[in-house]
């Protein structure tokens, strides 16, 4: 019995065997189609980080009609790109400027999250639907006040005797970036952590109080231990969103590594002094890349819930 | 000795707690908006005034030749001249031109948002159905469609500005061949709109893939039973049961789209340039560039403009889905 349909399924042609199969089971079929698609998206989002690879490991003289595999291998254009420009100079500014924003956002969408998610007072809808509206603004329409803000023409008040107070000159200085960051990233961070907080049954809360804790005591040890993972996700979306800023990152300083520009300038000053390279941009691309990176499969949970809940919430 | 150390130090942590007592005080509205107030503090100074000046800006001339920041009251002035043309001299590039639509800020902006959006929608979509199957290794699936999301605009633009140069990318050879492209793309506008796209796609259909597949999770799975013994196939299952349930997660996702795509800047400024591609932000940067900040504050409430009034779109399709039901 057996060896006879193995006889007939070599007597069929591989394809007509495939098509045979499909048309018995269109569940294997479906099944071979999704691993196709499936394929297909993994590798569509992945192959531009391959090549970028491909071209970094290129010699720079080998540079013309590069395909799949590097012509030649040199990693030492993992070195140079950091001695032709002081690029982790440009990473380090960027980190720092991210991590601080994303405490400042954090500490102030703590305590703004704890009366949106657990507080009744007068004009709550009014107050939340101005955050969101500010949220749709485009930043090109905050730049124009805000470049003069940061670079002292704004006069704050007059003094009758000390004079005009000017706005500090915070052009080339993180504060120029953090501040407006803060602002701009706040709205989603307050959205996440007021879902996270009002989510807390009052009893917990209500204990910590009856054994002698402060209001604010009660926020620190109780609500925010307890929505650590809003918390994370509200923070890994805020340093991602502060890393990844072109906009104002680009504006606010003039580009130089030591004036606190981020990897924003890094990256425009690769292309616009050492076009030619393209291997030490190729590295820089990837180095650039990794922190985010690294960040996207720790949290990678975090980042999903935080941007469904944050965007349907609104 | 140790007394006196103990009572300063007693004194030291009183006046620590002292703040915190004070808010013990308060009733439970005059407590959330004292917790409200670095937030009104940051919003108000960083968003609200910005706004406003940049609004009252708008109504005044640019002071190119004089000390002071913008010229004399002039109302609509701004608008009208920039939405009939008249402007179109300072600008470099025309405003709105209808009969040359790859030349003007409005026309390529508008043109870029709906093709991006459109195909960022479809291949979400895709990449959603994809996620919500059960497969072995699906959590790395899941990373390597969200790892575009997180690339910084810059290093995107770096990536694709590769891709394209004349002489190493196999992209631009490939394409050049099939004699879609010029010798360089990206100094030729329709070109650089579709690498521009192309770049914008493969970054945010992650971001919408993602809320797609939070509405198609919160599908109620006996539905599709229920429809499996009525004998439904696998495309009306799809087109009766999940499109129309997932259908107000995916306006929501179109919505966010369409507004962050109105801003489109940094990728058109690391790859093709602003030359070739001139957005509306692209405008808003050269004006200021160039002093004029009458005109630069005036495109910026256009563009503010246009995201409200394409928001509202998507707000009224919402409320009819919402009747609907």
């Amino acid at each position: 019995m057996s060896t006879a349909t193995d006889e007939e399924e070599e007597s069929v042609g591989p394809l007509r065997r495939w098509t045979r199969d499909a048309v018995r089971s269109p569940g294997s079929t479906y099944r071979g189609l999704f691993y196709v698609v499936t394929l297909f998206f993994v590798v569509t989002t992945l192959f531009p980080f391959y090549w970028l690879l491909v071209l970094a490991l290129t010699p720079g003289d080998q540079m013309r009609d590069i395909g799949l595999l590097p012509n030649g291998f040199n990693p030492y254009a993992f070195v140079e790109m950091f001695e032709r420009l002081p690029f982790h100079v440009y990473m380090f500014n960027s980190v720092v400027i991210a991590l601080t924003t994303t405490l400042i956002v954090l500490l102030v969408g703590s305590f703004a999250g704890y009366a949106f998610g657990r507080l009744e007072f007068r004009g709550k809808t009014v107050l939340l639907l101005l955050l969101l509206a500010i949220s749709y603004f485009p930043p090109a329409a905050f730049i124009l006040p805000l470049f003069r803000l940061f670079t002292g023409n704004v006069t704050l008040l007059t003094l009758p005797v000390v004079g005009a107070i000017q706005s500090p000159d915070w052009f080339n200085t993180p504060g120029a970036m953090v501040t407006p960051f803060s602002a701009l990233f706040l709205p989603l961070t307050i959205f996440i952590l007021t879902t996270f907080y009002s989510q807390i049954p009052d009893g917990l809360e209500d204990a910590a109080r009856v054994e002698g804790t402060t209001r604010i005591g009660a926020l620190f040890r109780v609500i925010i231990p307890l929505s650590a993972p809003g918390v994370a996700t509200a923070g890994v979306l805020t340093f991602i969103g502060v890393y990844n800023e072109f906009f104002i990152s680009f504006l606010m300083t003039d580009g130089q590594a030591e004036n606190w520009a981020p990897i924003v300038w890094g990256v425009v000053n690769y292309q616009g002094q050492y076009q030619a390279f393209y291997n030490l941009m190729a590295a820089a691309s990837i180095v650039g890349v990794l922190p985010v990176v690294i960040l996207v499969v720790i949290a990678q949970e975090r980042i999903v819930s935080g941007l469904t809940a944050g965007a349907l919430k609104e | 000795m140790a007394t006196r150390e103990e009572h300063s130090r007693s004194r030291l942590r009183a006046a620590a707690i002292a703040p915190a007592n004070w808010t013990e005080r308060l009733t439970e509205q005059q407590y959330a908006y004292f917790l409200l107030v670095p937030t009104f503090l940051l919003i108000s100074t960083m968003a609200v005034w910005p706004l406003a000046r940049t609004f009252q800006m708008s109504f005044h001339a640019d002071a190119l030749f004089t000390a002071d920041y913008v010229g004399e009251f002039v109302s609509l002035t701004n608008y009208v001249e920039l939405l009939d043309g008249t402007r179109d001299a300072v600008l470099g590039s025309p405003f709105v031109s209808l009969s040359n639509p790859l030349d003007s800020a409005v026309t390529v902006t508008l043109i870029y948002v709906v093709i991006a959006v459109t195909l960022e929608t479809v291949i979400g979509f895709g990449q959603a159905l994809v996620l919500d199957q059960e497969f072995r290794g699906r959590r790395w699936v899941r990373v390597a469609v969200l790892i575009p999301w997180a690339v910084p605009i810059a290093i995107q633009g770096m990536i694709f500005w590769l891709f394209f140069q004349p002489d190493i990318g196999f992209a631009t050879q490939l394409l050049q061949d099939l004699g879609l492209f010029g010798r360089n793309p990206l100094t030729r506008t329709i070109d650089s709109m579709v690498i521009i796209i192309v770049a914008d796609v493969w970054k945010t259909s992650a971001f919408m893939a993602l809320l797609i597949l939070a509405g198609l999770q919160s599908v109620d799975r006996s539905l599709y039973n229920v429809a499996r013994v009525a004998g439904a196939s696998t495309w009306q299952r799809f087109k009766f049961i999940t499109f129309p349930l997932v259908l107000p997660a995916l306006l929501v996702a179109m919505l966010f789209r369409t507004i962050q795509s109105m801003r489109i800047y940094g990728i058109i400024e690391t790859t093709a340039g602003c030359n070739t591609v001139p957005s509306l932000t692209c405008l808003v940067v050269s004006t200021f560039r160039a002093g004029r900040y009458g005109t630069a504050a005036a495109v910026a409430f256009i563009t503010a403009g246009l995201v409200a009034l394409v928001a509202m779109v998507y707000i009224v399709k919402f409320a009819d889905l919402e009747v609907g039901r």
